[in-house]
């Protein structure tokens, strides 16, 4: 590519891009920059200060100490349970994958291209479609409302064992791998021996996608989970809000919980995946997702 | 050594060989089996199995456990509410799809067309909002759609809407949707499509500007036809996913009584037999049609299109 840059004129093309581009930042930018200026004020700034006043410590402490107390240090409870699904999710979903993965590209054998047809039909059929379904045969199976069903549930992504066949079938080294057979490394030890170390790079990348999946799994958390002690974040976010009123500008109550605290609330929900958004933005950028994305 | 012994000898030797072929072979299979086997079990338990289990339980009362056929089936179809649900959901995913294909599709281009380091801040601020999800998205927007609290007050103010009702019911609720869906979702996209763009051949683009192309025919006549097929999956993904629409309408109850959306789209109408009514049946026929209808899209990705490569 040449670094020549065109001299900066503003003829109206160019100025209708940068023009769009700057509406694009105000539309993506400002709810997200909004929500963590929110988190450091009061209610009543909320309400009668401009939109981007800042707010002062206290009043976050204030609000940090009323949302963390609420009800028994619930939503600590609902931070631990998201982890402990996260977690075990993220794990599952990895051994279940990454050697699924690994045995599609690296080996013929019979059933091997059902499997893989199974897998593209699963991977596009939105997970949503699914979950009454998976709520139906838990509910059958005395698992839902559990840490295990959750779990077990958030374990299963295809998406993750197309990502890993891709991978290995653009990356394994034919040669090492052929010369290894004829040393006699069974296929165990070709995977664990070769593949492995190689998959540093997809094992990442599929922990990425699914921890961004199972941390913001709403619907299938809600639609499992009756026992608000088992809730994760998103679901105890809404629990949060619908039993305080705090969105609705009806008269206030004497819960603690108001428009500040919500917020905050918001702000645990989405700072993680924020966080690791900009911990992998040079993956992002450099293109592994190409083609990686699904709807 | 005679020709014709070491002719059996040699044949000997391949039989054998053959033999150890075929053993090593059913060894491999075998292996294979076993690397598979955890993500089987959950392809199993997560992906098959519950699809049946739902077909099956759509043909019977599910109170009385007893077979009636397509009576749930019949209910599903008579109820009032599930034709004005279908309606909402496909003018939700009408508006979300042309705004995703529009958006995605305007922005990468343009980003494509500025300065690179630029471009890669932009693209960053746009994916940004894809950390907002589920539950989030809606509460950041009830707040967000709220003249009272929201940073775009003045505009929304400007627009005479005084109050969150306004706001909502000038927009309408499909559109609201496909908003909140817009946000989260589209910025991941057009880092796909940036890296797409990015990877198109130089030789093209130069012939074609050499040609006298500018920058908005390179982008229109060059850059769009060459990432077409990709924007159409993209819209194709979409709608499938738009159809299970859920988690949006009903979180609308969070913003008080007066804006419960208990039954404004498919799923929620499913969610709404099981958990309202306690009937799994008719819960279990109208999730089967709406997985059916999953399904049958991808299997037209798969089979009638070459998206996604298996071999």
């Amino acid at each position: 590519m040449s670094t020549r840059q065109a001299p900066l004129r503003l003829n109206p093309g160019r100025f209708l891009v940068f023009a769009t581009l700057a509406f694009a930042v105000c539309f993506y930018g400002i709810p997200l920059l909004w929500l963590f200026v929110a988190g450091t004020r009061s209610e009543a700034s909320l309400l009668t200060q401009s939109p981007f006043a800042l707010g002062d410590w206290d009043s976050f402490v204030r609000t940090w100490n009323n949302l963390t107390t609420y009800n028994n240090f619930q939503i600590l409870t609902w931070t631990m349970n998201s982890l402990i699904y996260v977690v075990g999710g993220v794990l599952l979903s990895l051994i279940a994958c990454i050697p699924a993965g690994y045995a599609l590209a690296a080996s013929e054998f019979p059933g091997r291209k059902l499997v893989l047809i199974f897998t593209l039909i699963a991977m596009i059929t939105p997970s949503t479609a699914v979950v009454l379904p998976i709520f139906l045969e838990l509910n059958m199976l005395g698992l839902s409302n559990t840490y295990a069903g959750l779990i077990l549930a958030s374990g299963f992504f295809p998406f993750g064992v197309y990502l890993t066949y891709v991978y290995f079938s653009t990356s394994l080294p034919k040669g090492v791998m052929d010369s290894a057979r004829v040393d006699g490394a069974n296929r165990f030890q070709l995977f664990s021996r070769i593949a492995l170390p190689l998959a540093r790079p997809i094992i990442a990348l599929v922990a990425f996608f699914s921890f961004l999946g199972i941390w913001s799994n709403y619907f299938l958390a809600f639609v499992l989970l009756s026992d608000d002690k088992l809730y994760n974040l998103p679901v105890g976010l809404t629990a949060l809000v619908s039993g305080s009123g705090a969105l609705s500008n009806l008269p206030s109550n004497d819960v603690p919980i108001k428009k500040p605290e919500v917020v905050l609330a918001a702000i645990l929900v989405v700072l993680p995946v924020l966080l690791i958004f900009m911990a992998a933005q040079r993956f992002v950028r450099s293109g592994t997702l190409s083609g990686a994305e699904k709807g | 050594m005679s020709a014709t012994a070491m002719a059996s000898d040699m044949r000997a030797v391949a039989i054998d060989r053959a033999r150890k072929a075929k053993q090593k072979g059913r060894r491999d299979t075998r292996m294979s089996y076993l690397l598979l086997a955890p993500y089987l079990l959950l392809l199993l338990m997560f992906g098959l199995f519950p699809i049946a289990y739902a077909f099956g339980l759509s043909f019977f009362d599910t109170i009385e456990m007893v077979f009636w056929g397509v009576t749930n089936y019949q209910f599903v179809f008579d109820d009032f509410r599930v034709p004005a649900s279908v309606v909402n959901v496909l003018a939700f995913v009408a508006i979300w799809v042309t705004l995703t294909m529009i958006g995605v599709a305007v922005l990468s281009l343009m980003l494509d067309s500025i300065n690179r380091k630029t471009a890669n801040t932009l693209r960053t601020i746009y994916f940004l909002p894809g950390a907002v999800t589920s539950s989030a998205i809606v509460v950041l927007w009830l707040f967000v759609l709220d003249p009272s609290v929201s940073p775009f007050q003045p505009v929304l103010h400007t627009l005479g809407w005084g109050t969150r009702a306004d706001v909502i019911a000038s927009i309408g609720l499909a559109g609201v949707f496909a908003i909140m869906a817009y946000f989260s979702a589209s910025g991941g996209w057009i880092v796909v499509f940036g890296g797409a763009l990015a990877s198109l051949p130089t030789e093209v683009m130069e012939a074609a500007r050499i040609d006298g192309a500018n920058r908005f025919q390179l982008a229109t006549r060059i850059k769009l036809p060459m990432i077409w097929r990709s924007l159409v999956l993209m819209g194709i993904l979409s709608f499938a996913g738009g159809l299970q629409l859920f988690v949006e309408p009903q979180l609308m109850g969070l913003a008080g009584p007066q804006f419960a959306q208990n039954d404004w789209s498919l799923n929620q109408m499913a969610f709404q037999y099981a958990f309202r009514m306690g009937d799994f049946g008719a819960s279990a026929a109208l999730s089967t049609l709406l997985v059916g209808a999953s399904i049958i899209i991808a299997l037209v990705i798969v089979f009638a299109t070459k998206f996604y490569k298996i071999d």
